[in-house]
């Protein structure tokens, strides 16, 4: 029998206890009186006596009970093997997962990375099963299972040489996590015994590790960690942050987030631009990440580099910043009325909408492709209907607001069929009955704190019936169960009916907290406002300039022309620099970055790795005595818990301790009774 | 007059049944009216303590005694006066202290020594002689001087209820006060368990007898006490001294017989020395017996002294 935790045994010295207080406690209790001591004297305690005999039992039991406790809670097992029976065939299946992350352009790791590779590749058995592949954000297959099985055999390590050959760091970060899980996932697949990933990595601190935790790993899949060491080296990264929207006229201040790894002997850094003479101190202890006030960039500078020296790596001292500029969203407007007349709908409109430092709403009276929205409250003659159902179907939303019973043609017109009526509601006003808050014009206010528009009154409203074919959804209605706001769908994109309009004279929309919000949401949900982002990472998609009609001309930081057609973004961003996007005569600067996680060269412990249960594989002698030691009280621990021989030995004690007690409850009555009869 | 006296134990008043009576003086009676219908049946009635004598008148002697009722009566001079001096006054000294509390049995050593005590006093009284009481443990707590008058003997019946305050037993001083006390000569009967070193007893006792005092000495003990039957090794507590020592009883028992033999003896031949009667009384022995064996040693003592006498007179 073996015990989980034999140390509890040591309880079972308290048998000391009931043996001793057996032995003297007749000689403390008992005290009788007796009339003169004159003739007696006294005489020692002896241990050992005859009337003990009469309570052995009761010590018995006492120490038994206690023995029993000592023992249960000593976890005991009965020891069996539980290890799965070795298999005859020791087929193996190797997976080389090498870093090319940017954080592997050190001076040396590629090179120790890919001869470590190759080592393992000219070491592979004859039926052995090899695949390599590399990894930094994603994961990238260079040769497969597949693809060793097919060559053939006396070639295999030449060919998986070659293809190893044509991989190199890049700039991207370190997905440690998606790359492990990814290359756990191709043993699936198959059901060798022998299941092994080697991990030729530096390890460094800023490798994410997102997906490992709680991942099932495939039964018998070890991970070996083959460290690339770059000895120790200062090194600090810095990452321009995407300035914040200021108010208009205010010049803003480039801020820039500089990261000194945790291994570091350096503090004292230099920043500045490059090509530019001002250089500022920057002073940041190792292991520290602060945000500075970069130092004024050149004037009329739409696009260049931060440069941080004082490390003693440079892979990452580069931030390149494009300016950011005011993107222009052009809405087309109809019929809303006059700038200054408050009785009007366009009054309420351009505030809805005020100008930011990034972003500007241009109301224009004619309809173009350079439209992004449109809204119209009248009756538009039959071309511009034709002109705006096109433009409609092209994939843009326009809002129609029925200003009054006479749109009908219009509406008519947008919807493609004739016959729709439009009609002026009676009563005094309508509320709004139901919203459809799963829409995703309405979904931010799907919140008991917001979803309330039971104050804003409707003093009029048009009611139209939605003709049986249309595809229409009733985003909202009103208390008479007339649709309020409706969305049709017109070829690609989407036209809106409000049944009512947002001027005094109509309603009390524009005056309500709701209007912006409800404007803002409505635009964005039909694409035209996407928030522009100038600073991305290696790995990013740069998305496509809303505004571009036609194809788009992307320009890589080393001068490579890429066309690409209108709205697709561009994912090549495969090392830092500016890119550059132009349309129409138009240009636009993205800055992308390394990451700054690569700068945080300090090598990380493979123990994170072991507490995000990754099995790995101990190399030296000692790890595996500690991994065998491991594995044994895991199989005991196992064992325990499968046998609970604990509960047995608790429920024997408790019934020992209730013998003991009926037992001292009979001693006890008899010695009372035998008092009475006295 | 024979020396022993075989009497039957049956005929004699069973410990338990009169320690059951409540009443002192009613279990005095018992003892004594019992002590008296089983003399009736046997051989040694006409005991007296002292038989009372007239002398006839001498011409010259103290007509302040002539008995004149007498005179009235038999028209013969007779002097009562010698019937005040020769009349026995008794004191009796109950031992109050704490270790007569012990008890093995039903009662007391202490209740055995207060009926013994009650039972003397009756009987005395009853003879017509004065009885006093001295009650003590470290120091004298009741004095009764001994009298003969109606109602004394009730008074003392309550002096002897009463409830003992004492602690410990000195035997000095209350001797000492008794020897001052008790001037005159008489008769001291001392009921006490003498439970104290013995080279403690004997100047005390000695002072009584210089008084020229006759003394009686009654140790009352009990059967636990001679025959130590405890059972269990456990703390034993002076009930005096309030003093714990651990024993075993098995081990103790045969030295402590011996060393209490031994203090019996020495006590004994103490009281042998200076000339008193000493009776041991254990108290499951019937309180008769040790009536029979004080007028026994009265007995015993009258006639030593009238054989003096007679030595003395030729």
């Amino acid at each position: 029998m073996n015990f989980l935790t034999p140390w509890f045994l040591l309880g079972a010295l308290a048998v000391a206890g009931p043996v001793v207080f057996h032995l003297i406690r007749r000689a403390a209790r008992e005290r009788t009186p007796f009339s003169s001591l004159l003739f007696l004297s006294p005489t020692p305690p002896r241990a050992v006596r005859r009337r003990k005999l009469e309570h052995l039992w009761l010590l018995l039991l006492r120490c038994l009970c206690l023995l029993l406790l000592a023992v249960g809670f000593a976890r005991p097992f009965f020891a069996r093997d539980l290890s799965p029976p070795a298999t005859a065939a020791q087929e193996r299946r190797l997976i080389l997962l090498l870093d090319t992350s940017a954080s592997m352009r050190r001076e040396g790791l590629w090179q120790k990375a890919r001869a470590k590779a190759e080592d393992y590749l000219d070491k592979a058995a004859a039926d052995d099963q090899v695949a390599v592949m590399t990894f930094d954000t994603q994961p990238r297959a260079l040769a497969s299972f597949a693809d060793w099985k097919s060559w053939p055999e006396s070639q295999r390590a030449v060919l998986a040489r070659q293809r190893l050959a044509a991989a190199a760091p890049g700039w991207k970060g370190t997905h440690l996590g998606l790359a492990l899980t990814a290359a756990a996932e191709q043993f699936r697949e198959n059901s060798a015994s022998r299941r092994e990933i080697v991990l030729i990595t530096d390890l460094q601190e800023g490798a994410k590790l997102d997906g490992l935790q709680g991942y099932q790993w495939p039964a018998g899949a070890l991970v070996k960690i083959e460290r690339m060491e770059a000895g120790r080296q200062s090194n600090a990264g810095l990452e321009i942050l995407d300035p914040p929207a200021a108010a208009a006229g205010v010049e803003e201040a480039i801020h820039v987030r500089v990261a000194n790894s945790s291994d570091s002997q350096k503090e004292k850094f230099r920043l500045g631009w490059q090509g530019a003479g001002e250089r500022m101190d920057i002073y940041l202890t190792p292991g520290q990440t602060r945000t500075f006030t970069a130092p004024k960039p050149p004037t009329g500078l739409k696009s260049g580099a931060l440069e941080l020296s004082g490390d003693d790596l440079d892979y990452d001292n580069l931030s390149y910043y494009a300016a950011p500029e005011i993107q222009h969203v052009a809405i087309y407007c109809d019929g809303l009325g006059s700038t200054n007349d408050p009785s009007g709908l366009f009054y309420y409109l351009q505030r809805a909408f005020p100008a930011t430092p990034r972003w500007q709403a241009q109301f224009v009276p004619e309809l173009t492709g350079q439209a992004a929205f449109a809204v119209v409250a009248t009756n538009l003659a039959p071309e511009q209907i034709a002109a705006l159902r096109h433009w409609l179907e092209s994939g843009k939303t326009a809002l129609l607001i029925l200003a009054d019973a006479r749109m009908a043609p219009t509406l008519a017109g947008l919807l493609g069929l004739p016959g729709a009526q439009v009609t002026e509601a009676g009563g005094d006003f309508a509320l709004l009955g139901s919203i459809d808050f799963q829409h995703p014009i309405f979904k931010p206010f799907d919140d008991p704190r917001y979803s309330d528009f039971s104050h804003i009154h409707f003093w009029k409203h048009r009611r139209w019936d939605i003709p049986a074919p249309l595809q229409a959804r009733v985003l909202a209605t009103f208390d008479d169960a007339s649709p309020a706001l409706t969305q049709v769908a017109a070829g690609q994109g989407h036209l809106l009916v409000l049944a009512s309009g947002w001027n005094p004279a109509d309603s009390q929309l524009a005056v309500s907290s709701k209007f912006p919000p409800l404007l803002e949401t409505l635009l964005g949900w039909s694409g035209a406002s996407a928030p522009a982002r100038f600073q991305f990472c290696t790995g990013d998609a740069l998305p496509a300039p809303s505004s571009a009609g036609g194809a788009v001309q992307w320009r890589k930081p080393d001068g490579k022309p890429v066309t690409l057609p209108s709205g697709a973004a561009f994912a090549e961003t495969d090392e830092p620099g500016i890119y550059t996007a132009a349309w129409g005569g138009k240009e636009r600067r993205f800055a992308v970055n390394v990451p700054l996680e690569e700068s945080r060269t300090a090598p990380m412990s493979s123990d994170e790795l072991a507490r995000l249960g990754v099995p790995l594989k101990w190399d030296s002698e000692q790890s595996a005595a500690i991994a065998r030691i491991h594995q044994q009280r895991l199989q005991d621990a196992e064992l325990e818990t499968r046998q609970k021989l604990w509960c047995w030995l608790i429920a024997a004690a408790l019934a020992v301790t209730f013998g003991e007690i009926i037992l001292s409850g009979w001693l006890a009555r008899r010695v009372t009774a035998a008092k009475a009869a006295l | 007059m024979p020396e022993t006296l075989p009497p039957k134990k049956a005929g004699f008043v069973d410990p338990k049944a009169l320690m059951a009576i409540r009443n002192l003086e009613l279990r005095a009676r018992v003892v004594v009216e019992g002590f008296w219908s089983g003399l009736h049946r046997s051989p040694y009635h006409g005991f007296s303590v002292e038989f009372t004598e007239y002398r006839p008148y001498s011409p010259g002697e103290d007509t302040r005694c002539l008995d004149w009722r007498l005179y009235a009566r038999s028209d013969r001079f007779y002097l009562k006066k010698f019937e005040d001096e020769t009349n026995l006054r008794c004191h009796l000294l109950v031992d109050q202290s704490r270790s007569m509390g012990y008890r093995s049995l039903a009662w007391s050593k202490l209740d055995y020594a207060r009926t013994l005590a009650a039972t003397l006093a009756w009987f005395l009284h009853g003879q017509g002689d004065a009885v006093g009481l001295f009650s003590f443990d470290e120091q004298v707590r009741d004095y009764l001087p001994a009298r003969h008058r109606h109602g004394h003997l009730r008074q003392l019946m309550l002096a002897l209820e009463r409830e003992p305050a004492g602690r410990s037993t000195n035997l000095a001083d209350p001797l000492r006060r008794v020897a001052e006390l008790a001037r005159k000569r008489g008769l001291i009967v001392l009921i006490s368990d003498l439970l104290a070193p013995v080279d403690q007893l004997e100047r005390p006792l000695a002072r009584l007898t210089a008084a020229g005092h006759e003394i009686v000495v009654f140790q009352v003990l009990d059967p636990n006490e001679l025959a130590f039957t405890f059972q269990n090794a456990m703390l034993f507590q002076d009930v005096e001294s309030q003093r714990d020592i651990y024993i075993d009883p098995e081990a103790a028992r045969a030295s402590y017989q011996r060393r209490l033999r031994e203090h019996s003896e020495g006590v004994e031949a103490i009281c042998r020395k200076l000339g008193f009667a000493f009776h041991r009384v254990v108290t499951d022995r019937p309180l008769d017996l040790a009536l029979l064996d004080f007028l026994r040693s009265r007995a015993r003592r009258s006639k030593m002294v009238r054989r003096r006498r007679q030595t003395a007179s030729p």
